[in-house]
């Protein structure tokens, strides 16, 4: 009996290290995006580097043909041939590959870049297993497998070390921390400060009834049934494209 | 703080006192960070201090509760949409008598505001007074006839990105569909070529990457309300969770 338990234990531990091992690559893509994504309100996305720069050029005529107020955009910014372009209202948009963007407006150019990081950028992909096949049963895989080894790290060791005192104090003092937390912070709706809400909105002169009678708010100038005139067309000189209604 | 004991002499003992100083260090360590974190929270920049203090037209207060100023928008990621003004396209429809489709070209040929509006992100910056230049999402009501059955607009997104916003907000003056602030085109990481703006609801409202407008009789809550969200997410209201 006591040969089965000894085995029992050492086919434990020996699974605990060899997934240990297997988890490593996991762990680090998801504990490093996890803390992208925690400080996502200080840090914003890290997952690429955006720069962008501004510069200014003679205004650029209407009656300049298209092909050269591209070049001449194009020669500001020291960039060559466009894989695109778009010249809409008083903007002349520049589109090249790879992340690189140049607006011309009026007599403004920005030029804007944007770029993945290398390993910051693949880390937070992959964390949100959304839009994504095969990771999502991956990523379900390596979740069973850290539950694994959290309580194999349980049962790996007997005695003082184990449940019988260390192991206790630690796994009660893991629990404990979430639980007080929660405690204290009053739970997802005590982090709410219910004093600075009442005071930011009570100015608010007129009560609004509920949203389901709140009737639909009318438009400024009603649609019209006449047949519209070029001065009273809401579109303006926008040529729309009509759509099937949808079923 | 017990003595430390004669290591030479009880060689044993070396292996416990070291893992108990190590693991004093630690909790030391985590203890200083989260306490530094915590202080530079609660020490509120004067930005900040000035907009607590100012009032809205409307007679709320200029900055929501629980938020801090930013003087830029902070990236904050989603499913991009390949970002070309090229081949954006702009479906208007669901209850409307005229659905449409507008190129980018001709969104500019519709009649534009430019608005000064405050944003608010959910995970607690907001940016004040930006000069937002589009077509106002009423406007495109107006042309494509909307049918007075409609009580929710769903703003459209690349990728299948979905937000639901109450006709109320999405009729106010200053909400927009955009494609301008402060003079700039907007970089790939905050919509472009054309997002929405609905400034008084939390700021994951206002899609990026927009490819339709939708106006709907029932609710029907989108990406971020199906997944803990509020709602409605006013953010007088603290509206965050679901």
């Amino acid at each position: 009996m006591v040969e089965v338990k000894k085995r029992w234990r050492a086919w434990l531990r020996a699974l605990h290290r060899d997934f240990g091992y297997a988890a490593i690559g996991f762990t680090v893509i998801y504990a490093v995006s996890g803390i992208a994504q925690n400080h996502i309100e200080d840090w914003g996305d890290v997952s690429y580097k955006a720069t962008e720069r501004t510069f200014s050029i003679p205004a650029i005529a209407d009656s300049v043909p298209d092909a050269v107020a591209v070049k001449t955009v194009a020669d500001a910014a020291g960039l060559g041939v466009p894989q695109s372009s778009t010249r809409a209202g008083d903007e002349l948009r520049l589109e090249y590959g790879d992340g690189v963007k140049v607006t011309a407006i009026g007599m403004t150019v920005t030029v804007q870049t944007r770029t993945r990081r290398a390993f910051i950028g693949i880390a937070n992909w992959l964390h949100t297993a959304r839009h994504k096949k095969a990771w999502k049963y991956l990523s379900d895989a390596f979740a069973v497998l850290l539950l694994y080894l959290a309580f194999s790290g349980i049962f790996m060791i007997k005695g003082k070390l184990g449940l019988k005192w260390r192991g206790t104090i630690l796994i009660s003092a893991g629990f404990a921390v979430p639980v007080l937390y929660v405690a204290l912070a009053g739970g997802p709706d005590g982090q709410r400060d219910t004093d600075a809400i009442a005071k930011a909105a009570a100015p608010r002169a007129k009560s609004t009834p509920p949203e389901a009678l709140t009737p639909a708010p009318t438009l400024t100038t009603p649609p019209s049934e006449a047949t519209p005139t070029i001065d009273a067309n809401p579109a303006g000189s926008a040529v729309l494209v009509p759509l099937p209604p949808d079923e | 703080m017990p003595e430390k004991p004669d290591l030479d002499r009880y060689p044993e003992l070396a292996e416990r006192w070291n893992r108990r100083n190590f693991i004093k260090s630690a909790a030391a360590g985590t203890a200083l960070m989260a306490l530094g974190g915590a202080f530079v929270r609660l020490a509120a920049d004067d930005l900040t201090k000035a907009a607590r203090a100012a009032t809205r037209p409307d007679g709320r207060s200029k900055l929501p509760p629980g938020q801090r100023v930013l003087e830029f928008l902070r990236p904050m990621g989603g499913d991009a949409g390949d970002g070309k003004s090229e081949t954006f396209k702009l479906r208007v429809h669901g209850l409307v008598k005229h659905p449409f489709e507008v190129d980018y070209d001709n969104l500019l040929k519709l009649p534009q505001v430019e608005k000064i509006a405050d944003v608010h992100c959910v995970t607690g910056w907001s940016m004040l007074d930006g000069k937002w230049k589009g077509v106002q999402i009423k406007k495109l009501a107006e042309v494509a006839e909307i049918k007075p059955e409609a009580r929710f607009v769903i703003l459209e997104a690349a990728n299948g990105f979905t937000a639901n916003i109450p006709l109320k907000e999405a009729f106010a003056d200053n909400a927009l569909i955009t494609y301008r602030l402060n003079g700039k085109p907007f970089a790939l990481d905050h919509g472009a070529p054309v997002r929405g703006l609905i400034p008084d609801l939390y700021f994951w409202k206002s899609s990026k990457w927009l490819t339709g407008v939708k106006f709907v009789k029932d609710d029907q809550p989108g990406f971020w309300e199906t997944r803990g969200y509020h709602n409605h997410a006013d953010p007088w209201k603290e509206e965050r969770y679901g």
